[in-house]
C-alpha cells in the first residue's frame, strides 16, 4: 500500500504529486533536495508532469514511454543512423526504368550490393521499420509536448512574487548583498533600469519583493514548432491516401496530343526546343562540349468534354491553358502540375505523301497519305487499288527469318501493300514500301519487290511531303494534395523555431530582509547575456559587480 | 581589366587579409608572456587589431563576391569553388555576429585558420565563371544556397569555439584512461586537420610542377538488348599515380622522384572511372599530411594538443562552451530554414516533389536531426562542456560529409558541380 506522499509545502501551499518545487513559494518539497545547497533543476518550473503519476496503468506506461526526451534523442540518433544506411548505394526508386533491380546491386556492387539488396536497404525509406520510426518521432513529439506544454503553462501563469530563500539561494544566478537606505526605493530604481531592458515588473504590497520577467512567450517557442512538425509529419503520411498523390510520366512528341493517364486532361506539345551555350560564352574548359542553355515545351492543356471513354470515337477536347514549360516553371493547373523531365531530339517520322508511278506509262498518281500509325487501310490510285496487308514500325527479320517488328515506334517503318490495277494478277501482287530511304537500302526493297518493282514505284517527292516531329519531349505529371499542409506545417515549425531560440525567457526575483539583498534569477537559456544585463543594472544602483561572480555553478544551459 | 579579373584579385587580398589577421591573434594570445607589458593590455591591444585585420579581410571577400556576381551575371554559389567561398565568406560573417554578442575576438584564432583552409580548398576547383545550366536558372539557387551556407557557418564556429575549449580544457598531464582517450581523439582531429592542409599542399605543389599522368580505362557494358558496348575514358591525374584506376593502361606518367610508373592498381569494386583517381588523392593527402603533421611534432616534440593547450590558458572555458552552444542555437533555424525547407520549395518547382531521399537531400536532414539531438541533449538532458563540445566537432564533421564528401563520393542529383 502506498503512503500518500506529503505534498503540502510550508507556506500552506497544495502541490501536485510529482512536484519538485513548490508551485508557490519555490521551496523544495524532496526533503534531499532541501538538505543539498546545489544549484536547482528549474525545468517546467520543477512542476509535476503527468507521466510522473504513481501506480501507473498500461495507457501511462506508454505515455511514459513516449513522454522521456531521452527515448526521443534515441529516436532522432537511430533515424538518423539508418537514414545514413540509405545512402551508401543508389535507392531503388531512384532507376526509372529497371524491372530487375537486384541485378543492378549484384552486378555492379558485387557481394556488398546482394547484401544491400536482400536486407531490404534499397528500400530504406519505404520500408516499415524507417517509416515506423517516423510515427513514432511523431508520437514522441505529441506526447512529449503535451506532458510538459500544460503544467508549464499553470506555472506560469500563477507565479508568485515572494520566493523561499532557498529558491533563490540556489538559482544558477545569485546575488547577495546589502542595500542601505529604504528598501522599497531602492526596488523602485533597480526596476527602472529592468524595464528599460523590456522587463515586465511585479512588486509584492510590501515593496519589498520583486519578479521582474522578459520573453514568457519564447517558451511557447518549441510546442509551436512541435506542432508544426506534427502537421508536416501527418501531411507526409496523407499523401499515401489514394487520389492525394499523382506521379506519371508522359512522352510527347512535336505536334503530338497525348491523353495523360488517370485523369480527364491530354496535353499537346506544340514545340520542343533546346538551346546550347554557344563557344564565346563558355570558359576555355567547357568549349566544344554541348551545356545546354534553356529546354522549353510549348505546352497546350486540354479537357476532355465528351466521348471521353468511347474507343470507337475520337474525344472531343476543350483547351484550358497553355505555358512554356522550362525546367523552373512547371504547368499548373487546378493542382495538376506539368515538369519538363527529359527530351529526345532523334526525329521521329509522323507520316509521308508518296505518289505511285506507273513506270510502263510514266504516270504519276497522288499523292496520298501514309501516316506510320493507323494509316487507311485502302488507297486508290487511279487504276490502281493499294490493300495495306501489313504494317511494321521497326521492322527487322527474326532468326527464322520471317520479317517482325522489335519496337512500337516507327524507327524503322514498313507497309506492306497488297497492289491491284491494270497489267497485274487480279487477286494483287504484295509490295513491300519502306518510307525511310536508308531502310530502303538496308533491306533492299527492289529485290523483295522483285518484278513488280519494274512495273511501279512508291515514292516521296520532295521533304514538303514528308511529315515529321523534331523532338520528343517527356514531361513529369505530378498532382500533390497534401502540399498545402506541408507548407503551413513547416511555416508554423519555423516560428516556433525562432521563437524558442531568438529570444530566452528570463526571470529575476528578489526580496530585501532587514537590509538584506537576496537575488535569483533564471533563464531558459544563454545565462551569459542574463548575467551582464543583471550586472548592468545593479551598477546603475550603485553596486559594481563583475558578470562572471552572478554565477552560481550549474548546468548554464 | 573586367569585374571578374578584379574580384580575383579581391580574393587573393582577402586570402592574405585572413592569414595577417590569424597571426595577429596568435601574437596576441602568446605574446602575453613576453616580457615587458601586462598581458591584459597586451591581449586587449593586440586582438583589436587582429580583428580589425579579419574585418578588412571580409570586406575584402564581399567586395569578391559582388564584383563577380555582377561580372558574371550570376549568383556566385553555382559550383563548388564558388560555393566554398561562400561558405568562407560565411563563417567570417558569423564570426562577426557572435563577435558582437560576446566581444571575445580570440574565437578568431580558430574561426580563422578554419575560413583559410576552406578557402584555399575551393581554389583547387576550376575557378572560371561557368554558365547556368536550366536546373539551376531560378531565385531559388539564391535564397537556398545562401541560406543553408550562412546556417552551416554558424556550426562551423560553434564547431571552432568547441574544438577550442576541448584543447582549453583536456589536461595533457592526465594519465587516465579517459584522460588519454580524451587526448587521443583531440589529436586525431588535428591530424584530420592536417590532412585536409596536406590535400590543399599537395594539389598546389604538384599543379605548381605542372604534373600529369593520364590513363585509359576500358568498360564493357551490356544493354537490354544483349549488345556488349565498349566504353573508353581517359582519366587524368594531377598527382603521381600511387594507384592507378582498376583495368585501365597507361598512356604517360610523368617522372616524380624517378618514379615513372603507378604503383597499384585500385581494387575491382572501385571501378567507377574516377574512383582510382579519387583514391589515389585521398593517399596523397594521408601521406602529405602525415609529413606535415610528424614534422610539427618533430619540431615541438610534443602532441599539438599539448602545444596549444597552454596557449590558451586564461581563456574563461564556460564562455566558450556557451558560444559553442549559441553559434550552433542561431545557425539552427537559418540552417532548417535554408538547407530543408527553402530546399523542399525549390524541388517541388524544378522537380515537382519536394522530398525525393536523394543523398544530398538525406544528409541534410542527417545534420539537422544530428544538430536537433544536440539541441535536446543540451536543453533537455543538460549535457555541457565536454560532451557538448565533441557533439560540436562531429555536427561539424558531418555538415562537411553533406557539402563535399556527398559530392565526392555518393553524387546524386546534386552533382551540378564537377569535383
Amino acid at each position: 500500500m502506498l503512503v500518500p506522499e506529503n505534498t503540502k509545502c510550508e507556506c500552506g501551499h497544495q502541490n501536485a504529486v510529482g512536484t519538485v518545487l513548490c508551485e508557490s513559494c519555490g521551496k523544495p518539497l524532496l526533503e534531499e533536495l532541501q538538505k543539498a545547497d546545489t544549484p536547482l533543476e528549474m525545468r517546467y518550473d520543477g512542476v509535476a508532469r503527468r507521466s510522473q503519476k504513481t501506480n501507473p496503468s498500461i495507457i501511462d506506461r506508454v505515455w511514459n514511454f513516449f513522454s522521456s526526451v531521452k527515448i526521443a534523442i534515441y529516436l532522432i540518433i537511430i533515424t538518423f543512423l539508418t537514414a545514413m544506411l540509405g545512402t551508401i548505394y543508389p535507392q531503388e526508386n531512384s532507376f526509372i526504368n529497371n524491372s530487375e533491380p537486384w541485378l543492378y546491386y549484384e552486378q555492379t556492387h558485387g557481394l556488398p550490393g546482394k547484401i544491400y539488396y536482400a536486407l531490404g536497404l534499397s528500400r530504406t525509406y519505404e520500408s516499415w521499420w524507417f517509416i515506423g520510426l517516423l510515427v513514432m518521432i511523431g508520437t514522441s513529439l505529441v506526447i512529449c509536448s503535451l506532458d510538459r506544454v500544460l503544467p508549464l503553462y499553470r506555472a506560469l501563469s500563477k507565479q508568485q512574487i515572494r520566493k523561499h530563500h532557498q529558491f533563490l539561494h540556489r538559482q544558477k544566478t545569485v546575488y547577495r548583498g546589502e542595500v542601505e537606505g529604504n528598501a522599497g526605493e531602492w526596488v523602485d530604481q533597480f526596476a527602472a533600469q529592468l524595464k528599460r531592458k523590456g522587463y515586465t515588473i511585479h512588486t509584492d504590497e510590501s515593496g519589498a519583493a520583486m519578479l521582474a520577467e522578459k520573453n514568457r512567450f519564447s517558451r511557447w517557442g518549441p510546442y509551436i514548432n512541435h506542432i508544426g512538425l506534427i502537421l508536416f509529419l501527418l501531411a507526409i503520411l496523407a499523401r499515401s491516401i489514394p487520389g492525394w498523390q499523382m506521379d506519371t510520366y508522359v512522352t510527347v512528341p512535336d505536334g503530338d496530343t497525348v491523353e495523360i493517364q488517370g485523369t480527364n486532361y491530354y496535353v499537346k506539345s506544340e514545340k520542343f526546343t533546346v538551346d546550347f551555350y554557344n563557344d564565346e560564352e563558355l570558359p576555355d574548359s567547357l568549349k566544344g562540349k554541348p551545356r545546354p542553355k534553356n529546354f522549353e515545351t510549348k505546352a497546350v492543356l486540354y479537357q476532355c468534354v465528351q466521348d471521353c471513354s468511347d474507343p470507337l470515337k475520337s474525344p472531343q477536347l476543350e483547351e484550358v491553358t497553355r505555358h512554356d514549360i522550362g525546367v523552373n516553371s512547371p504547368l499548373q493547373y487546378k493542382g495538376l502540375k506539368l515538369f519538363q523531365f527529359d527530351f529526345n531530339l532523334t526525329p521521329r517520322l509522323n507520316a509521308v505523301h508518296p505518289v505511285l508511278v506507273d513506270k510502263t506509262t510514266g504516270d504519276v498518281y497522288g499523292p496520298f497519305d501514309l501516316p506510320m500509325k493507323d494509316s487507311a487501310l485502302v488507297h486508290k490510285l487511279g487504276p490502281f487499288t493499294l490493300e495495306l496487308y501489313a504494317n511494321y514500325m521497326e521492322f527487322a527479320l527474326d532468326s527464322e527469318g520471317k520479317p517482325t517488328t522489335l519496337s512500337r515506334e516507327p524507327n524503322a517503318p514498313a507497309f506492306v501493300f497488297t497492289v491491284k490495277g491494270p497489267g497485274l494478277k487480279p487477286e494483287g501482287e504484295p509490295y513491300m514500301y519502306f518510307p525511310m530511304q536508308k531502310d530502303k537500302v538496308r533491306f533492299s526493297q527492289d529485290s523483295i519487290n522483285r518484278a513488280l518493282a519494274d512495273r511501279i514505284e512508291i515514292r516521296v517527292d520532295g521533304m514538303e511531303n514528308v511529315d515529321f516531329s523534331e523532338a520528343t519531349t517527356f514531361l513529369n505529371v505530378r498532382m500533390d494534395k497534401a502540399l498545402s499542409f506541408l507548407w503551413v506545417g513547416g511555416i508554423i515549425s519555423m516560428i516556433g523555431l525562432v521563437m524558442g531560440t531568438y529570444w530566452q525567457h528570463r526571470r529575476i526575483w528578489l526580496r530585501i530582509d532587514e537590509g538584506k539583498l537576496s537575488l535569483g534569477a533564471h533563464s531558459n537559456k544563454n545565462f551569459f547575456g542574463l548575467r551582464a544585463e543583471i550586472a548592468a543594472a545593479l551598477k546603475k544602483t550603485g553596486i559594481e559587480v563583475e558578470p562572471k561572480r552572478l554565477d552560481n555553478g550549474g548546468n548554464n544551459a | 581589366m573586367n569585374l571578374v579579373d578584379f574580384s580575383s584579385d579581391a580574393f587573393i587580398a582577402a586570402f592574405f587579409l585572413y592569414c595577417i589577421a590569424f597571426m595577429l591573434y596568435v601574437i596576441s594570445i602568446a605574446g602575453r608572456k613576453w616580457s615587458n607589458r601586462d598581458p591584459v593590455e597586451h591581449e586587449r591591444k593586440w586582438s583589436r587589431i587582429a580583428f580589425f585585420f579579419s574585418s578588412a579581410g571580409l570586406a575584402a571577400h564581399i567586395v569578391f563576391f559582388i564584383t563577380r556576381w555582377i561580372g558574371s551575371g550570376q549568383i556566385p554559389t553555382s559550383n563548388m569553388y564558388e560555393f566554398l567561398t561562400f561558405l568562407g565568406m560565411a563563417i567570417m560573417l558569423a564570426y562577426t555576429v557572435i563577435f558582437f554578442l560576446y566581444r571575445k575576438p580570440l574565437l578568431g584564432m580558430f574561426a580563422l585558420p578554419l575560413t583559410i583552409i576552406i578557402v584555399a580548398y575551393a581554389s583547387v576547383f576550376p575557378q572560371e565563371v561557368q554558365p547556368l545550366i536550366p536546373a539551376l536558372k531560378s531565385i531559388w539557387l539564391k535564397i537556398h544556397v545562401t541560406f543553408a551556407a550562412l546556417g552551416e557557418a554558424f556550426f562551423a564556429v560553434g564547431f571552432a569555439a568547441g574544438l577550442m575549449y576541448l584543447l582549453r580544457v583536456i589536461d595533457f598531464k592526465d594519465k587516465s584512461k579517459s584522460g588519454r582517450r580524451a587526448q587521443f581523439w583531440v589529436e586525431f582531429c588535428l591530424y584530420s586537420i592536417m590532412v585536409v592542409v596536406g590535400f590543399i599542399v599537395a594539389v598546389f605543389v604538384f599543379r605548381g610542377m605542372g604534373y600529369e599522368a593520364q590513363f585509359t580505362q576500358e568498360k564493357v557494358n551490356i544493354d537490354a538488348k544483349g549488345i556488349a558496348t565498349t566504353l573508353t575514358e581517359t582519366v587524368h591525374y594531377t598527382l603521381p599515380p600511387i594507384v592507378q584506376p582498376y583495368n585501365s593502361t597507361v598512356d604517360h606518367v610523368g617522372a616524380f622522384l624517378n618514379v615513372n610508373e603507378p604503383l597499384f592498381e585500385a581494387p575491382s569494386w572501385m571501378n567507377g572511372v574516377n574512383a582510382g583517381r579519387k583514391l589515389n588523392t585521398v593517399l596523397w593527402s594521408i601521406i602529405t599530411g602525415s609529413l606535415l603533421y610528424g614534422l610539427l611534432r618533430l619540431l615541438f616534440r610534443k602532441p599539438l594538443g599539448a602545444v596549444i593547450h597552454p596557449a590558451l590558458e586564461g581563456i574563461d572555458p564556460d564562455d566558450l562552451d556557451e558560444i559553442s552552444y549559441r553559434a550552433i542555437a542561431i545557425g539552427f533555424p537559418i540552417f532548417t530554414l535554408g538547407a530543408l525547407i527553402f530546399a523542399m520549395i525549390w524541388a517541388e518547382i524544378a522537380w515537382g516533389r519536394f522530398w525525393g531521399w536523394d543523398p544530398k537531400e538525406v544528409w541534410a536532414l542527417i545534420t539537422w536531426l544530428f544538430y536537433s539531438a544536440y539541441l535536446h541533449f543540451r536543453l533537455s538532458r543538460g549535457w555541457q562542456g565536454l560532451r557538448s563540445s565533441w557533439l560540436a566537432v562531429i555536427g561539424f564533421v558531418i555538415v562537411l560529409f553533406t557539402l563535399v564528401g556527398v559530392n565526392l563520393i555518393i553524387a546524386g542529383l546534386h552533382s551540378y558541380s564537377g569535383v
